[in-house]
């Protein structure tokens, strides 16, 4: 029973989280946690610590609620920031790249691939889809920030285009993004 | 709105989507937003294409991770309950709260101990002061006593120096037919031309405030003045010393009126002695 989906409207959540209901972190968990887990996981490809980050995502998002706001945008937009924001603190903090350098021998040939990013994951096949329909450098650009968690300035300096550029093809990339959704 | 055109393609609105601005930045997005529809209706699509581009992008997280996550949200849950506000504001006007109480108890406490402390000193003082005032009496009685000692040996060295002096010779001057019970002593030395009266030994009645006893000397038959003394209780102990003589045959007092006369009133005349 309890797999049940609870959603309600954005302002129904944005309103019951704010009064603290019960209800709100399960019509949170149900409406938001495969959006989120989808960046988290493409920022950390081993997915029991993907899983502890969405973990850490939702009980920031309830613990933190209370500077939220209507006025500063989406309510997606300000937990995916939260959830990329941890992603990113994890796989640079020092236990994680320890871990990974301690990876056994055998492990290796998969690890790699997962690196690589090249295994092959039927959920996200279509994105792959939607991908097709952007530039080539409008998707590199669009998968170093929105799901590896570069910046815009570490992007430039990693594929030795000016900033502006880099900008440009963002917003063109988004730009994309809408048509393709409308 | 040029303006606003140029800030829209300039990017800076993707990146404030993607969370890759500074904090200045994103605090001027935010003001622009505020006052132009335009850019608030463009953040709007950029959001909303966003979210479903994660929406496409999404991967459902294993089941077993539902329960576990909720749980640990959960877990908090009644600690919240407990708070009708809201939790962060709850919190900081908590912690803002409870500082205030220990500081206003420690001046609390302070005022009380500084109060009590000057009760104390005030009693103590007081406690002191009447034992200094006590002192101060005991002091007193004791250099009165002091002074009569001082004041009678003093007198008894003087007696006992003038009676031990073999120049001096003691004449006893007796009480005439009107004050047959008056006397004196007078040690007179005519080596030394002193005449000293002994004060203890007076016996005369006490004079007023008019008149004064003077002690005659009678040279030749002739009266001459030797000075005048009072009779008082307080004045008693002691050796009066008069005017100095060489010579005399006798020795008289009469009552005269304060200060002295240059010659005696007769029938004033108290005692009389002859050497």
């Amino acid at each position: 029973m309890s797999k049940k989906k609870i959603s309600l409207s954005e302002e129904e959540l944005v309103l019951a989280l704010r009064n603290r209901e019960k209800i709100a972190i399960e019509a949170l968990y149900d409406m938001y946690s495969s959006s989120l887990f989808g960046v988290i996981s493409r920022i950390i490809i081993d997915t029991p610590v993907a899983e502890d980050v969405l973990q850490e995502t939702f009980v920031k998002i309830w613990h933190s609620f209370a500077s939220y706001s209507t006025e500063k945008g989406r309510l997606f937009t300000w937990m995916v920031n939260i959830a990329r924001n941890l992603a990113i603190d994890k796989i640079r903090s020092k236990d994680f790249k320890n871990q990974n350098k301690n990876q056994e021998l055998e492990n290796n040939v998969t690890f790699i691939d997962e690196q690589r990013n090249t295994v092959y994951k039927p959920e996200l096949l279509g994105i792959k889809d939607l991908v097709q329909t952007l530039k080539p450098e409008q998707k590199l650009i669009l998968e170093l920030v929105y799901f590896k968690g570069y910046t815009h300035v570490e992007a430039a300096d990693e594929l030795g285009i000016p900033l502006g550029t880099i900008k440009t093809r963002l917003r063109m990339a988004i730009q994309q993004l809408r048509k393709h959704f409308n | 709105m040029e303006d606003i055109k140029a800030y829209i393609e300039s990017g800076i609105l993707e990146l404030y989507v993607l969370g890759d601005v500074s904090h200045a930045e994103k605090l001027q997005v935010e003001e622009m937003r505020s006052k132009h529809p335009a850019i608030k209706a463009e953040l709007d699509e950029i959001e909303h294409s966003m979210e479903l581009y994660a929406a496409e992008n999404a991967v459902k997280p294993n089941d077993h991770l539902r329960d576990r996550i909720l749980n640990s949200m959960l877990t908090n849950f009644g600690d919240d309950n407990n708070f009708p506000s809201k939790t962060a504001p709850l919190a900081a006007a908590k912690v803002v709260a409870l500082p205030a109480p220990k500081v206003n108890s420690f001046f609390k406490y302070a005022f009380a101990a500084c109060l009590a402390l000057l009760i104390l000193s005030v009693a103590a003082l007081i406690n002191i002061y009447n034992k200094l005032q006590d002192a101060n009496t005991q002091l007193v009685a004791l250099n009165s006593t002091n002074q009569q000692f001082t004041k009678t040996v003093n007198f008894q060295d003087q007696q006992l120096h003038i009676y031990r002096d073999p120049s001096f010779k003691v004449i006893q001057l007796s009480g005439t037919a009107k004050h047959a019970n008056a006397s004196m002593l007078l040690a007179f030395s005519p080596a030394k031309k002193k005449v000293i009266i002994d004060m203890a030994d007076l016996k005369m009645p006490e004079n007023d405030k008019a008149h004064q006893y003077q002690l005659w000397a009678l040279v030749g038959g002739k009266p001459v003045n030797l000075g005048v003394f009072d009779k008082s209780t307080s004045d008693s102990v002691d050796m009066k010393e008069m005017k100095s003589i060489a010579l005399a045959q006798a020795f008289a007092v009469t009552l005269e009126p304060k200060g002295g006369s240059v010659n005696p009133t007769m029938d004033q005349m108290m005692v009389i002695g002859n050497f």
